[in-house]
C-alpha cells in the first residue's frame, strides 16, 4: 500500500511539476498570460501548440476595437503563433454586426468562418450556425447554467460562451457611503442615504443630487447617466428599469407576452410606470442625456459626472481604471426593485418588494454551418476562452469580457489586478446573486425580435420626448406588437418564446 | 449627323448602367412583392400586400416625407445661396482668393460618416465645446435632446458639408460665363447689384437648375448625419425616408417591405423632381 | 458704398472660413486627447489644458492585436478603387454626355432628357435596397470582396454624376465649335476628340473631383460587398467605432482621411483657374 501510495505520490507531484513548469514556459512567451502562465485544460496553450493548422486560413468578423475586438485580433495572433494557421479579423461596429454576418448568409454564403454577434441574435442566425460539438461543451464545466442556456436553443448549444453579460446598478460609494452626505440626505428628506432598493428611492436620491458640484472637483454632478438615445441598445435600458416591476414569480408563463394566448403585456401598468419613471428621470440626467448612446453612459458615468448608472459592466470598468480618477470609488449592486408588482392574473398590484435581474444579451459568437474550417474555428474559440485567457482578459476593462464562470465569482481574480477589496467582493457578490435568482428575465429572442424591440424603442423614445404619454406610448407599442405577430405568425413566436419562458420559469 | 455616331458614343456608357443595375432594379421590385425578412429569407410571392401595408398601415412613413421635404428643401436652398454667394465673392477681385476657394472646398471631400462623428462631440450638451463656449452667454441649447433644435443640428452640419458642391458647381459655372454681357453691362454704367440680377444670375440659371436637383437629390438620402447625430431623434423628429428605409432593411431586416418603401420612395421622388425641374425651370428662365 | 461693400465682401468670407475650419481645429486638438481629458468636459489647448498623447494617431497604425487598425493598407485600396472607378465613369460618362448633348435620340416617347434623368435618378435609390441585390449579383459573378468587384459597383454609382454634369457643360459649348470642325473635314469622332474635348476639360476636372469624392468617402458599399481580402478606408476607420465612441482616434482618422482630397482640391483650383471657356471661343 505505502509503495503505491508513494508512487502516485510522486507521480502527481511530477505531473503538477511538468506542468508547473510549462505554465512558466507559455506565460514567459505570451506575456498576456503572465500573472497566471498556462492553465491545463482541453484547449491550453499546452495543448494549442500541439495542433498544427498551416495552411489553413481563419476569417473572423468580429466587433470594433477594443471591446471584444482587441481580444479577437489577441488571441488570434497567439493562436496563429501556436498552431500554424493564418487568421484574418474584420472589425465591425456594434450596430452593423447583425447585418454583416446575415446579410451573407441569407444570401447561401459564409465569407466568415467565425461570426460575433449578440446573444439575442441566436433565434435568427441559428440556422446558419454550426453546432459547438459535444466535446466542446462537456469541458465547459466551469460555465455558469444561466450562460449555458443563453448560449442554447433548448438542447443544441449554437453560440460558444465568450462573455457574460448583465445589467446591475453602479454608484458612486464617495457620496453614498459618506457621513456627511447622509447625514445632509436625512436632514433634507428624512430618508436614509443608502443604496436604492426600488426605482423609486433611486428617482429622489438622483434627483436630489442633480445639478451641483457633490464632490468638490469644480464641475457640475448628475443624478444618473442612462442610454435613451434611440439606437439599438436603449430598449435594454427599458427592460431593466421595467423588469421589477412587472416580472411576478406568482404570474409565470411569459413577460414580454402571454404565453397561452400570445397577447403582448408590454402595455400592462407595470410597464407603464416604469415608463413613466424613465419620463422622470429626464430630469435627472446630464444635459444631452435624452441622446446617451451607450458611449456616452460610459464617459459620463466613468468620467464622475454622475451618482448612478445601471446598464452594461463597461461604465463601472471604466471607473475602476487606475487612471481614473473616481477610481475605487464606485460600488455595484442589484438593479433597484420596486414596492409592487404587477399581477396580470389578478388584474391588481401585489404590494410586495419584488427584484427581478435582466440577464440582458451580450457578446456571442458562432462557427458558421458553411464554414470549411470547423475544426480550427472551435479550437480557436475554445482557446480564446480557456483558463489562462479568459482570467486575463477579464481583469482588461477595455476587453468587455465579463465573468461568466465560476472561479470569476471570486474576489481574489480583482484584488488581484489592484481593486479595492470591498469594492471587489461587492461586485463578486452582486454576480453571484444574480445568477442565483429565481426570477430572472432573459432576453426576448424569437423571430422578428429586432421589430420588437425596434418598436419598443420608437415607443419609449416617444414617450421620453414628450410627445406621448406613457400609457399612450406603449399601446402604440403593443399594437405594433400585435401586428408584427400578425406577420411573423403567432404560433412561430409562441414557440421560440416558450424557452424563453422556461428559462425564466425555471424549468431549464 | 450619322446614325451610327450618335450610337457610338450613348451605347458603351448607357449599356454599362443598364447591365450592371438591371439585375438590382428588377430584384428590387422582385423582392417588394415578396415577404423577406430574416426569419423568412424567401422570394416568396405575397402580391401587393407590403404595398397595402405602406399606404395604409404606415403613417410613420409618410411622416418621414414631410420632414425630409422639410430638411431637404432647407439645407439645399441655405446651400444655393451661400454657395452663389461664396462663389460670386471669390470669383474675382478678392485677396488670397485661391486659398479661399480651396479652402471652400474642403467640407465636402470628408466622409460624412466619420466627420458626423466629429460633429456629434461638437455638439455634446455636456463635453463639447459649442455649448462650452455659449455658456459664456449663460445659454446651452439642447441641440440634440430638443426636436426642434435637433433637426436644427442636423440642417448646420448638412450645410457646412454640401454648400461646398454648390460653391464648386457655381464658381465652375461662373468662370466660363462669357465676358460680353459685362462687358455691355459696365458701358451702361450698371451697378454691381444690378448687374447681378440682370446679367450673372440669369446667365447662371441653367447651372443654377442642374446644382439644385442634383443636391436635392443627394440631399433626400440624408442618412450618415440623421445616424449619427440623432438616430432619428429625439422621438421621430429627425427620422427622414431613407433613415426610415434603412431602419426597416438593415436593422430590423425586413427586406421586402424596405424594398417596397424603396421603391415607392423612388417613384414619389421622381414625380417630386420632375416638378420641381419644370417649376425652376419656369421661373428661372424667365428672368 | 463700394467700401462698405468690400468690407461685407471679406467680412462673409471671412465668417465662413471661421465656420468651415471650426470642426478641423476641434478634431486636431481632440486627436491628442484621451478618455479622462474628453470625459472631463469641453477642453481645447494641450499642455494648458490636458495632458496630450499620440493614442489617437498611434491607433491607426498599428495591427489589431495591440488595439490598433492599420490604415496604410486600406489607404491605397481606396485610392486604386476611387480612381479607376473615376476614371472609367468620366470616359463613359462624357462619351454619353456629349450624345445626349449634341444628338437628338427618340424612342417612342423616351427623349433624350429622359435618358439624361435616367441617368441621374440612379443616385435617387437609398443604397440600402440596394445591398441584398448587389450582394448577389457580385457573388454570382463571383466579385465579393475584390477590387473589381467595387469598381463595378462604384461605376453605377458615379457614371450619373459624370453624364449630368458634362451634359450641362456641353451644352454650353456652342455647336459652332463642332460645325466648324466638321466642315474642316474631320469627321464626328475627331471633331469630339480634337476640338470639343480639349475646351471642356474644365468641366471634366470638376465632373472628376465629384466622383472622387463620392467614391472616397462611400461607406456603405464598401461595407456590405466586402469582408477580409478587400478593405477601404472608411470601413477600416469605422472599426474604432465600438461601445466608447474613440473621439480621439476617429479625429485622428477623420484628419487622415481627408489629407489626399486637399491635394486633390489644389489641383481642381489650378485648372478652374486656368480654364476660361469664352476665351477659348475666339
Amino acid at each position: 500500500m505505502k509503495l503505491k501510495t508513494l508512487i502516485s505520490t510522486m507521480a502527481s507531484v511530477l505531473l503538477i511539476g511538468s506542468q508547473a513548469a510549462y505554465a512558466d514556459k507559455w506565460g514567459e512567451q505570451f506575456p498576456h498570460i503572465a500573472a497566471t502562465g498556462d492553465i491545463p485544460g482541453m484547449c491550453s496553450y499546452e495543448e494549442m501548440s500541439k495542433k498544427d493548422y498551416s495552411g489553413r486560413t481563419l476569417t473572423i468578423n468580429t466587433h470594433a476595437i477594443p471591446v471584444m475586438g482587441e481580444p479577437t485580433a489577441l488571441h488570434a495572433e497567439q493562436f496563429e503563433k501556436l498552431t500554424g494557421a493564418k487568421v484574418e479579423v474584420t472589425h465591425t461596429p456594434a450596430g452593423d454586426l447583425y447585418s454583416k454576418a446575415m446579410v451573407p448568409f441569407q444570401a447561401g454564403q459564409a465569407p466568415y468562418d467565425i461570426v460575433f454577434g449578440f446573444s439575442n441574435f441566436i433565434n435568427d442566425w441559428k440556422r446558419y450556425l454550426a453546432p459547438v460539438p459535444q466535446k466542446y461543451v462537456d469541458q465547459m464545466t466551469d460555465v455558469t447554467a444561466s450562460h449555458i442556456a443563453i448560449a442554447s436553443w433548448g438542447d443544441t448549444m449554437y453560440q460558444y460562451p465568450v462573455d457574460g453579460d448583465r445589467h446591475y446598478l453602479k454608484y458612486r460609494k464617495d457620496v453614498i457611503n459618506n457621513p456627511k452626505m447622509q447625514q445632509k440626505y436625512k436632514a433634507d428628506t428624512g430618508k436614509e442615504l443608502r443604496v436604492p432598493q426600488t426605482w423609486k428611492e433611486y428617482a429622489e436620491m438622483a434627483t436630489y443630487f442633480n445639478g451641483w458640484d457633490w464632490d468638490g472637483d469644480g464641475e457640475l454632478e448628475y443624478g444618473s447617466a442612462e442610454v435613451m438615445k434611440k439606437d439599438d441598445l436603449m430598449f435594454a435600458a427599458f427592460y431593466s428599469r421595467s423588469a421589477a416591476y412587472s416580472k411576478n414569480e406568482a404570474t409565470p408563463g411569459g413577460f414580454f407576452f402571454d404565453l397561452e394566448t400570445m397577447e403582448p403585456l408590454i402595455n400592462n401598468p407595470g410597464f407603464v410606470e416604469a415608463l413613466t419613471d424613465w419620463v422622470e428621470a429626464v430630469n435627472y440626467v446630464p444635459p444631452g442625456g435624452i441622446n446617451f448612446g451607450l458611449g456616452d453612459e460610459i464617459n459620463s458615468f466613468g468620467g464622475g459626472q454622475t451618482l448612478f448608472s445601471f446598464s452594461w459592466d463597461d461604465a463601472f470598468v471604466a471607473a475602476m481604471q487606475p487612471d481614473s480618477p473616481i477610481a475605487n470609488q464606485v460600488g455595484a449592486a442589484q438593479l433597484p426593485g420596486a414596492n409592487k408588482v404587477w399581477n396580470r392574473t389578478k388584474g391588481a398590484w401585489d404590494n410586495k418588494p419584488n427584484q427581478a435581474p435582466f440577464f440582458v444579451w451580450g457578446w456571442a459568437v458562432g462557427v458558421a454551418e458553411k464554414s470549411k474550417n470547423q475544426d480550427v474555428a472551435f479550437d480557436y474559440l475554445c482557446f480564446f476562452a480557456n483558463g489562462a485567457n479568459h482570467q486575463a482578459d477579464i481583469g482588461i476593462g477595455r476587453f468587455g469580457v465579463n465573468p461568466f464562470m465560476e472561479p470569476d465569482f471570486k474576489a481574489e481574480v480583482w484584488t488581484d489586478i489592484g481593486w479595492d477589496p470591498l469594492v471587489a467582493k461587492e461586485y463578486v457578490d452582486t454576480l453571484a446573486e444574480m445568477e442565483a435568482s429565481t426570477n430572472r428575465v432573459f432576453p426576448l429572442r424569437v423571430p422578428g425580435t429586432f421589430e420588437f424591440n425596434s418598436a419598443l424603442a420608437t415607443g419609449a423614445a416617444k414617450a421620453l420626448a414628450g410627445q406621448l404619454s406613457p400609457q399612450a406610448a406603449l399601446d402604440e407599442v403593443a399594437a405594433e406588437w400585435k401586428a408584427i405577430l400578425e406577420r411573423v405568425g403567432a404560433d412561430n413566436v409562441r414557440d421560440a418564446y416558450a424557452i424563453g419562458v422556461a428559462m425564466e420559469d425555471n424549468k431549464l | 449627323m450619322n446614325f451610327k455616331h450618335k450610337y457610338a458614343f450613348l451605347l458603351p456608357g448607357l449599356i454599362v448602367l443598364i447591365g450592371i443595375l438591371i439585375f438590382p432594379i428588377i430584384f428590387t421590385v422582385r423582392l417588394s412583392l415578396s415577404g423577406w425578412n430574416s426569419y423568412n429569407p424567401e422570394l416568396d410571392f405575397i402580391g401587393i400586400k407590403n404595398y397595402i401595408r405602406l399606404f395604409t398601415e404606415d403613417p410613420r412613413f409618410w411622416q418621414s416625407f414631410f420632414r425630409l421635404s422639410f430638411l431637404a428643401i432647407t439645407t439645399v436652398f441655405l446651400q444655393y445661396v451661400i454657395g452663389f454667394a461664396l462663389a460670386h465673392v471669390v470669383w474675382k477681385d478678392i485677396k488670397f482668393k485661391r486659398f479661399f476657394r480651396v479652402l471652400f472646398l474642403i467640407p465636402m471631400m470628408t466622409t460624412p460618416v466619420i466627420m458626423t462623428v466629429i460633429w456629434r462631440t461638437f455638439f455634446h450638451e455636456s463635453l463639447g465645446p459649442l455649448n462650452d463656449f455659449l455658456s459664456i452667454f449663460g445659454v446651452q441649447p439642447p441641440w440634440l435632446s430638443s426636436p426642434g433644435l435637433a433637426k436644427v443640428s442636423i440642417i448646420v452640419v448638412e450645410v457646412w458639408q454640401w454648400t461646398s458642391f454648390m460653391f464648386l458647381l457655381l464658381l465652375a459655372g461662373l468662370l466660363s460665363l462669357p465676358k460680353e454681357p459685362f462687358l455691355a453691362a459696365a458701358i451702361d454704367g450698371a451697378s454691381p447689384f444690378k448687374k447681378f440680377i440682370y446679367v450673372t444670375f440669369p446667365l447662371m440659371a441653367p447651372i443654377s437648375i442642374g446644382a439644385i436637383i442634383i443636391r436635392l437629390i443627394e440631399a433626400s438620402k440624408i442618412m450618415d448625419t440623421v445616424f449619427v447625430l440623432t438616430s432619428g431623434g429625439p422621438g421621430t423628429a429627425t427620422e427622414t425616408s431613407s433613415f426610415y428605409i434603412f431602419i426597416k432593411g438593415l436593422r430590423e431586416f425586413q427586406m421586402g417591405y424596405a424594398a417596397t418603401a424603396s421603391f415607392t420612395y423612388l417613384i414619389v421622388m421622381i414625380i417630386s423632381l420632375t416638378i420641381i425641374a419644370k417649376v425652376l425651370t419656369k421661373v428661372l428662365m424667365k428672368e | 458704398m463700394p467700401k462698405l461693400y468690400t468690407f461685407i465682401k471679406y467680412f462673409c468670407v471671412i465668417l465662413w472660413a471661421c465656420f468651415v475650419v471650426a470642426p478641423f481645429l476641434w478634431a486636431i486638438s481632440t486627436s491628442f486627447k484621451d478618455f479622462n481629458s474628453v470625459t472631463g468636459g469641453a477642453t481645447y489647448i494641450p499642455w494648458l489644458q490636458f495632458e496630450p498623447t499620440l493614442d489617437g494617431w498611434s491607433v491607426l497604425f498599428k495591427p489589431g492585436s495591440q488595439g490598433g487598425i492599420n490604415i496604410i493598407g486600406p489607404y491605397f485600396n481606396s485610392i486604386f478603387v476611387t480612381v479607376t472607378a473615376s476614371l472609367i465613369s468620366i470616359v463613359l460618362g462624357t462619351l454619353a454626355a456629349y450624345a445626349l448633348s449634341r444628338y437628338t435620340f427618340k424612342a417612342g416617347i423616351v427623349q433624350n432628357n429622359d435618358i439624361t434623368f435616367f441617368f441621374i435618378s440612379q443616385r435617387i435609390m437609398p443604397p440600402v435596397v440596394l445591398s441584398i441585390p448587389f450582394f448577389l449579383f457580385l457573388s454570382s459573378i463571383g466579385l465579393l470582396d475584390s477590387l473589381a468587384g467595387l469598381i463595378i459597383v462604384y461605376i453605377v454609382l458615379l457614371m450619373p454624376i459624370a453624364v449630368w454634369i458634362m451634359v450641362d457643360f456641353f451644352n454650353r459649348v456652342p455647336r459652332e465649335i463642332d460645325e466648324t470642325a466638321l466642315i474642316d473635314g474631320c469627321n464626328p469622332f475627331q471633331a469630339f476628340f480634337k476640338v470639343v474635348l480639349p475646351n471642356s476639360i474644365p468641366g471634366m476636372i470638376v465632373a472628376g473631383l465629384f466622383c472622387i469624392i463620392f467614391g472616397w468617402i462611400d461607406f456603405f458599399f464598401a461595407f456590405i460587398l466586402t469582408f477580409t481580402n478587400v478593405q477601404l478606408l472608411p470601413v477600416k476607420i469605422v472599426a474604432l467605432n465600438s461601445s466608447i465612441t474613440p473621439w480621439w482616434s476617429l479625429s485622428a482618422a477623420a484628419l487622415v482621411s481627408v489629407a489626399p482630397l486637399i491635394i486633390v482640391a489644389f489641383i481642381v483650383e489650378r485648372y478652374l483657374s486656368k480654364g476660361n471657356l469664352s476665351g477659348a471661343l475666339k
